[in-house]
């Protein structure tokens, strides 16, 4: 479904990933580890087309070289950026309907999984707590009814109740063909989804699995 | 009192709308279109050329969106990738332009214009009675910024547009395809002060450097305001337009007045480093 | 970026450098460099450009070439030229821009010069460097008086003229209380001080007086006008020593304020010929004001202006007839005398008395260099009287030379 092939991009001089290959099926949920500053969201960044790289990116077997960032999200990409991407001057409501698609969930699907959505709908996205604005990047995805969802630390901040939410999500999605490429540090909440790990190193990537001692160690758990 | 008060919203009105364009402009391009006081110039000139009032109230706009637009297409978009000193070089080169293409086919007198018929008439307030011209510009004004705000705040377009101010990145990544609104958006923003110019045709002088003498003190309200804050922008035009004709009637000196909108910028600025209605840039 | 800005710096820095050559000699008797080079020096973009500006260059224009047609072969000057140059009605722009001409460009004499403030560095710059300078458009009487000096003239107007005329007739009509509104700087404050003292001198007083921003961002003076008929006790005449746009911008307030209606009159501290005609002479009519010099005043003039009208398309101002008669004063001067040599010149204007087109019995004073001459009391017509285009004005009263004007003051010590 995803296939990365050899990308390489850097920020100016400083070469951050060097040749990455990668590929994700259709339903499956693959998890990408590495250290702080190992270029795991700019590898999230160069899919998402937001940063020029080398190499291919393509989906289904068509290369996306050519596709601005709003292509590629037609095409069924979905970013949950690692920042949460939280609009100070959109309500809940409205940042849940700047793109909307029928493959997508109905808001009252979402409102229904996230009652704090519903209850906040009316308040600026940025006056939100951290975990729901988490939520809300999430639902704006499932709102779009993306193929291929590109979360960067879904979890972060949240608590053990919203990320076993989070995780029902994700297997969700999973079962109705939706693919996932999730970073993630808590590789005890990657376990409960992943089908496939990566570890990105010195700019990188090579597959692994959740016991790989190697892998432990480099990430010091 | 209450006919200053009034007075200075009047003068306010002119403020806002040329300030209102340029806020929706560098929100979306993030371009400070210093050439917006000469667009609101022709504006002015463009209303002498029309068949009356009514139609220029009409056309200018048009015609000047359309303008602005082509303007977009061709120069300013290429200023995204650019230091901001060429943004200040070309828009600052195109003012001088406009301005001396005007100076050349209208030469540099003022030009008359008169009233609207209909409109030469006064507003009895009770207290005051008032031109009904200035009663008219007031509700143009008004009317403007209450469907600028609409269309803003309560329709998809004006969704799009806030978000695509706000994080175009993000927006973008998010499936929209904010390119597409940025020429609009700049041809809107040129029409906002081509209307102000056509407004003020009938009121104030005609002449070639009315932008360069208004756009100064818009600047300043767009800063008092928050660089970028639409609804800041437009609170600013009229608190400014008040303060100042209260200051001119009450004060004994022209030099308070003159410089007030920058006092009241440079407080606000030490006080509020992003304005008063103004959010920090973020950092991405 | 820095680069350009060094590069820009380098550049200043070089040309203000070549500024400061020495002076061009003058040796006495004689030509200094064969030929005569005048100096136009005032706004021709902005607020002034049109009472004055570019149309004045042809004025000189045309005043060179009527000397070399007067002469012939007798000229003692065989090379004439005028530079001019746009001062932005900013005084440092006309100081340094003065500097230049007389050192780099050996200008022989500098013209015209709007905006009193201006006009005063300009004076400075004269006195300074020993060379010819005939302020034609800046009103203030400081030129005349404690800012006089030897190399300086004040040809068509100033302050004291526009409020003996307008002040004095207007107060003495009946219109005995008076608000005035003045742009706040030289000129305005100049005017409005004169304008009292006419004022009171006539009998009446002035119920209000306020200084209006200068230039006026945003042309509007409604504050103004709204305040007038509302102060106690209500003024007669509302005195504006608004010029240029922003008198056009203030005239067109007065109207759609309806002051005219609402029982206060309107009095105009100085007026040209293009303000009337931007305004439409409707916007204006029954207001009276005080004029150097009127196109259609008599055939003499009517001649000028006619050849005027087919250099530049309009009909002249007073400030252009004056630039005429100054360069050509000048010029006769350099004939008369066989020499460009200032001090010679100053010593042949000296107490002479002048009859051309601008100057009717004009009198070039020897005491402070004012150049005294018949002004007039004008007034403008309704357009339904306006027989021919641009004949907007009626002349009500002629002053004379001698009344037109103050006395010599005691602060001018040349
Ligand atoms: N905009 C940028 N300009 C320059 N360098 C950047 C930029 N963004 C990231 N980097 C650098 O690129 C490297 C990879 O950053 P990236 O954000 O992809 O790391 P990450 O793996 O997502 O880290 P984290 O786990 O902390 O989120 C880091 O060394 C970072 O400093
Ligand atoms: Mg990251």
């Amino acid at each position: 479904m995803l296939d990365i092939e050899n990308l390489s991009a850097s920020y100016g001089e400083a070469q951050v990933l060097r040749g990455v290959s990668m590929s994700a099926g259709k339903g499956e949920v693959v998890t990408l580890c590495g250290r702080n500053g190992a270029g795991k969201t700019t590898l999230l960044r160069c899919v998402m087309g937001l940063l020029p790289y080398t190499g291919r990116v393509s989906l289904d077997g068509n290369d996306l070289a050519r596709k601005a960032s709003y292509q590629r999200a037609r095409l069924g990409v979905g970013w949950v950026p690692d920042d949460r991407g939280t609009y100070a001057t959109l309500t809940v409501a409205e940042s849940l309907s700047l793109r909307v698609s029928k493959d997508g969930w109905p808001l009252q699907r979402v409102y229904d999984a996230f009652p704090n959505l519903y209850a906040r709908r009316a308040s600026a996205a940025t006056k939100l707590s951290g975990g729901e604005q988490q939520m809300l990047a999430l639902a704006r995805v499932l709102r779009m009814g993306s193929r291929l969802m590109l979360c960067d630390e879904p979890t972060e901040g949240l608590s053990p109740l919203l990320v076993e939410q989070v995780g029902a999500i994700l297997r969700q999605a999973k079962e109705h063909g939706v693919t996932v490429l999730l970073v993630e540090q808590n590789l005890h909440f990657a376990a409960t989804v992943a089908d496939k790990y990566y570890l990105l190193a010195e700019g990188e990537v090579r597959p692994t699995t959740p016991d790989d001692k190697e892998l432990l160690t480099y990430l010091g758990v | 009192m209450a006919q200053h008060i009034f007075n200075g919203l009047v003068g306010g009105s002119f403020l806002a709308l040329v300030a209102l364009g340029l806020a929706v402009i560098f929100g979306m391009l993030r371009v400070v279109n210093f050439a917006h006081g000469a667009i609101y110039m022709l504006g002015a000139f463009l209303a002498l050329s029309m068949p009356s009032f009514w139609w220029a109230l009409i056309l200018v706009p048009l015609v000047l969106a359309a303008g602005g637009m082509v303007l977009e297409r061709t120069l300013v978009h290429r200023l995204a990738k650019l230091d901001p000193l060429y943004n200040f070089l070309l828009t600052f080169g195109l003012t001088l332009i406009f301005q001396d293409l005007v100076k050349w086919r209208f030469g540099v007198q003022s030009t008359p214009y008169p009233t609207p018929g209909g409109l030469t008439g006064s507003v009895d307030f009770g207290a005051f009675d008032f031109p009904a011209y200035r009663v008219f510009v007031l509700a143009m004004a008004a009317l403007i910024c209450f469907g600028v705000w609409f269309l803003l705040s309560r329709t998809r377009v004006g969704l799009i547009v806030r978000a695509s101010t706000e994080r175009p990145e993000l927006t973008q990544a998010l499936g929209i395809n904010v390119g597409r609104w940025v020429t609009p958006v700049f041809g809107f923003g040129c029409a906002l002060a081509g209307l102000a110019g056509v407004l003020a045709a009938p009121m104030r002088a005609v002449h070639p450097l009315m932008g360069a003498d208004l756009i100064i003190v818009v600047f300043a309200v767009v800063v008092i305001g928050g660089l970028g804050s639409i609804f800041g922008s437009v609170a600013a035009a009229f608190v400014i337009g008040v303060l100042q004709a209260l200051s001119e009637a009450y004060l004994d000196s022209a030099l308070v007045s003159q410089i007030l909108v920058y006092l009241v910028m440079a407080v606000v600025l030490l006080w509020r480093p992003s304005g008063l209605f103004g959010r920090e840039e973020s950092p991405a | 970026m820095r680069r350009w800005a060094i590069l820009c710096a380098v550049a200043l820095t070089a040309a203000a450098g070549c500024g400061g050559g020495g002076p061009a000699g003058s040796g006495s008797g004689k030509l200094s460099d064969g030929k005569v080079v005048f100096g136009v020096l005032n706004d021709q973009s902005g607020v002034y450009a049109q009472l004055s500006g570019k149309n004045s260059v042809e004025a000189v224009e045309m005043a060179m070439a009527d000397y070399k047609a007067k002469y012939g072969d007798k000229a003692v000057v065989k090379e004439l030229a005028v530079e001019s140059v746009d001062h932005q009605n900013k005084p440092d722009i006309a100081n340094a821009k003065a500097a230049e001409l007389y050192d780099r460009k050996a200008v022989d004499a500098i013209l015209d010069v709007p905006t009193s403030s201006a006009a005063l560095k300009v004076a400075d710059v004269a006195k300074e460097k020993k060379k010819l300078y005939f302020n034609i458009t800046a009103a203030t009487t400081d030129l005349t008086g404690k800012a006089c000096n030897k190399y300086t003239f004040h040809y068509a107007y100033d302050t004291y003229m526009l409020a003996n005329g307008t002040g004095k007739t207007v107060t003495d009509q009946g219109a005995k209380n008076w608000y005035l509104v003045y742009p706040d700087y030289q000129f305005g404050q100049d005017m409005t001080a004169s304008f009292e003292a006419a004022i009171k001198k006539a009998g009446g007083s002035v119920v209000a007086k306020d200084p209006a921003p200068f230039p006026n961002a945003s042309g509007d003076f409604s504050t103004y006008l709204l305040k007038a008929p509302s102060l106690t006790p209500k003024p007669h005449v509302l005195g504006t020593m608004q010029a240029g746009a922003e008198l056009v911008a203030l005239v067109k307030q007065y109207n759609e304020f309806k002051l005219r209606e609402k029982g206060v009159g309107l009095a105009v501290g100085l007026m040209f010929l293009t303000d009337i005609h931007s305004l439409t002479p409707d916007a204006l009519a029954g207001t009276t004001y005080t004029d150097a010099w009127y196109w259609n005043y008599d055939l003499k003039s009517r001649e000028f202006a006619d050849r005027f009208q087919k250099e530049t398309g309009t009909r002249p101002t007073f400030a252009h007839a004056a630039n005429y008669s100054a360069a050509m004063q000048y010029l006769e001067a350099v004939q008369a005398t066989g020499t460009d040599n200032a001090d010679e010149i100053v010593k042949y204007l000296e107490g002479r008395t002048v009859e051309d087109v601008f100057l009717r019995n004009g009198k070039i004073r020897a005491e402070d260099h004012r150049v005294v001459h018949d002004a007039y009391l004008a007034q403008v017509k309704p357009s339904k009287e306006v027989a021919e285009p641009w004949d907007y004005v009626k002349v009500l009263k002629t002053i004379p030379a001698a009344e037109a004007f103050r006395a010599p003051s005691a602060d001018c010590k040349l």
